[in-house]
């Protein structure tokens, strides 16, 4: 009991005292490696670019798929997962009154732990002894150091997510009936996300160790994908889910309104948390071993994800237009001229948002068998996930920043750098515009993806794929540009700015919002209705690829 | 009575007949999702009769009871091998099927639950754990064809299948018990 009250009087300081300098450390160590990657990644994509363009051949001692590997694993694993524990971190210390020191140092062994994996990961892929793609599908085969690297990793990710229950539970007793602080309701949304979600893919790498030790001769190849995609699915849902967050609680703020109605708002999270997992499958629409009506229903669950991303394009118009009104916007659309465009905190996750809406009409795409088949594996599938996690996702990511970097580091957001930002983003959207167009036009005539630069001893097809690979090496140049503009900005913002108080800037609920009921908070029933629709989406299949399994294949080296 | 409507047209969806055949197809759909399907539409458009009949189901269903046993009877009665198959070789029990899934198990069920005490609800979960876990335990060992229409494969899968629901819903329940909702709630 006194424990108790003595804790929850420091948190009460604290809760005054704004933010805790040593829950700040670990947001802002977070957020330094996820710009580092973002640097390092970016500058290899441009490689990446300018070599299918027929610009650039790379040296003998650097193989294309090796920078492609490395440009995958830093993008989408290091940059994403680090921004988005870093995210979240502060957001919980800020919303639940600071962590408890527990906490904290779960975060910071999720931290070491993370960092240990990714240099033992690293290390073979510079060694070109992992050139197996960030998918790393079987039978191709990684140096085992990579895989244990993984493991690595899924702890330390783990670890993070551990810590936020603990934190949210703590919370939720010493504030008993109250529904938890949104932001944190997104974050335990995340984190259950995180824990569940990479629970196949530990068992997927358990797989394959001992088959890339040598111990065991061969690996089921459909059974390893299968526990891929349920990984690889989640975790592109993770950031989904994370740039909703700041669409729902900061953007509001950002454009001085308020909130959507909080109820609807923790709807979209329960469902989007609940449906997603097996969701994976329609990454294997064309793999064999799936018979089609198993098929033809997955494409449900995964146009069922439609449902809660319409509900939020509707939610995040309303806002906008209820605030434009309301600052005296007049007319059928004069409201869309009171936002503050000028205001990147704004600008880009507005952007963010808008190329949502483009590369969500491409999801829908894909999950059509039929169209499907004219797309996959072709560089139209990398001009969508260059929009969709390479535009939606960043740019809000980037948005973020310009907030979260100077209430982490207490700092302040000159207009100089707004100033910036607002260049980033422009750059980055036009470079983007170039970049992931071309990429979708040239697929659909059938340039393949995750292929080094050929002719195909002159093919007319393939020379007819030149300019559109050009295009994407200027976009390309552009992008690169706009990596260092950001990089520049989370430095600056980081260490130079000036110092002052930033506002972690939470929107306040809407005046006449309803009651929010408290079953939202049941997140037990939640995990196991998840459960249930996860054990329901892959029985079939995986009983399928166990009892009928071929014999299987052994570790294959294709580079 | 949005609430009926959206039941009723889930039952219609689900009677149309490519929705038939594509659920039917595949056995584990067959009894893990098109039967709960019809449980769902049932208890959705269970309103309407609440609505229309308060008396009736005051009079007959007022402790949940008959109205729970019903429905555990027509679902236990669902999951014997021998009533799926026939349903899809009698067009008469395929009707009978339908029609008693949706308004005999449904629409009891909508009622029911509500007037159940926790002991009650806890019963039938544990009803349904030891339900599903044994019959996952009989399809993974029976090495015969126990349907015409499915093959062994479907069988072992059905298995698997209702095992894990066994497994899900006693998670529920061990959260349920071991969980104290009164130091948050
Ligand atoms: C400077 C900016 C960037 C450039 C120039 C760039 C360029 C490229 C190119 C040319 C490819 C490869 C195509 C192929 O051969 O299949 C690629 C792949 C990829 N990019 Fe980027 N990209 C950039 C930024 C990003 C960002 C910000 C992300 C995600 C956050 C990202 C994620 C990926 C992924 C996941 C792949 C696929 C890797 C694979 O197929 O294994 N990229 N990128
Ligand atoms: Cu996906």
């Amino acid at each position: 009991m006194e424990t108790a009250l003595k804790e929850s009087y420091i948190q009460k300081v604290n809760r005054y005292m704004g933010l805790q300098r040593e829950d700040a450390r670990i947001s802002k160590s977070y957020l330094f490696v996820a710009f580092v990657a973002l640097l390092l990644g970016g500058i290899l994509g441009l490689l990446q670019g300018l070599n299918r363009a027929g610009m650039l051949e790379l040296p003998y001692w650097l193989n294309y798929y090796q920078v492609l590997t490395a440009h995958g694993v830093l993008l989408v694993l290091v940059l994403t997962a680090f921004f988005t524990i870093g995210y979240f971190y502060a957001g919980l210390s800020h919303t639940l009154g600071g962590l408890l020191p527990k906490v904290r140092k779960m975060a910071w062994i999720g931290f070491s732990l993370k960092i240990v994996g990714f240099v033992f990961a690293v290390i073979p892929i510079l060694l070109n002894q992992a050139s197996v793609l960030y998918t790393f599908y079987p039978p191709m085969a990684a140096s085992p150091y990579f895989y244990i690297g993984l493991v690595l990793i899924v702890l330390g990710v783990w670890m993070c997510a551990f810590g936020a229950f603990i934190n949210v539970a703590h919370w939720r007793k010493n504030n008993r009936g109250q529904n938890l602080p949104i932001f944190s309701f997104f974050a335990t949304g995340v984190f259950v996300l995180l824990f569940f979600g990479s629970i196949p893919v530990a068992i997927e790498v358990f797989m394959i160790i001992p088959w890339a030790f040598g111990w065991v001769e061969t690996i089921n190849v459909m059974l390893s994908r299968t526990l891929f995609w349920a990984f690889g699915h989640t975790l592109v849902n993770i950031w989904y889910l994370t740039a909703v967050s700041a669409w729902y609680v900061i953007v509001p703020k950002v454009i001085g309104g308020r909130r959507f109605s909080d109820t609807l708002t923790r709807i979209v999270v329960i469902l989007l948390v609940v449906m997603n997992i097996p969701g994976g499958f329609h990454h294997q629409i064309v793999d064999p071993g799936i018979s089609q009506e198993v098929k033809f229903l997955h494409v449900f669950m995964s146009l069922s994800i439609a449902f809660p991303s319409l509900m939020t394009a509707y939610a995040m118009f309303s806002v906008f237009e209820r605030t434009g009104r309301k600052q005296g916007g007049k007319g059928l659309l004069g409201w869309y001229k009171k936002l503050p465009w000028g205001d990147v905190r704004f600008l880009a996750p507005m952007i963010a948002m808008i190329a949502f809406i483009v590369g969500g009409a491409g999801g829908i795409v894909q999950s059509t068998n039929q169209l499907n088949q004219v797309v996959h594996n072709t560089m139209w599938i990398v001009g969508h996930f260059h929009i969709t996690v390479g535009t939606s996702v960043i740019l809000t990511f980037f948005g973020i920043t310009y907030w979260l970097v100077p209430y982490i580091s207490n700092r302040t957001l000159t207009p100089k750098i707004n100033r910036l930002g607002v260049i980033q983003t422009f750059i980055w959207t036009v470079g983007m515009l170039f970049m992931a167009g071309s990429m979708h036009y040239v697929g659909l005539l059938g340039a393949p993806r995750r292929t080094s630069y050929t002719t195909y001893g002159e093919s007319a097809t393939a020379m007819g794929w030149d300019p559109f690979m050009i295009l994407i090496a200027i976009g390309g140049v552009l992008l690169i540009v706009g990596v260092l503009l950001q990089v520049y900005a989370v430095f600056h913002l980081m260490f130079r700015a000036p110092k002052g108080k930033t506002e972690f800037p939470i929107a306040e609920r809407e005046e006449h919002d309803t009651y929010t009921p408290y079953w939202t908070e049941r997140w037990g029933n939640w995990i196991v209705i998840m459960l249930l629709l996860i054990a329901m989406g892959y029985v079939i299949p995986i009983v399928d690829f166990t009892i009928n399994a071929p014999p299987g294949s052994p570790p294959i080296k294709t580079w | 009575m949005k609430q009926s409507l959206i039941g009723l047209l889930l039952f219609i969806v689900l009677s149309l007949p490519p929705v038939v055949t594509l659920l039917e197809s595949i056995m584990i759909i067959h009894m893990h999702m098109q039967m709960p399907l019809l449980v769902i539409a049932g208890a959705l458009f269970g309103r309407y009769f609440q609505i229309h009949f308060p008396h009736f189901w005051e009079k007959w269903n007022g402790n949940g009871i008959p109205g729970i046993t019903l429905f555990v009877i027509i679902a236990v009665y669902w999951s014997i091998p021998r009533t799926m198959d026939d349903a899809l070789t009698y067009p008469s029990v395929e009707v009978f099927k339908f029609m008693s899934l949706f308004l005999l198990a449904g629409v009891p069920l909508y009622d029911s639950w509500k007037r159940l005490n926790v002991t009650l609800k806890n019963s039938v979960f544990i009803l349904f754990t030891i339900l599903f876990l044994s019959m996952g335990w009989l399809y993974l060992n029976v090495t015969q064809q126990l349907c015409n229409n499915y093959l062994l494969i479907d069988q072992i899968t059905l298995g698997w299948g209702s095992a894990a629901m066994g497994v899900c819903i006693a998670i529920y329940l061990l959260y349920t018990t071991f969980t104290d909702p009164s130091q948050y709630e």
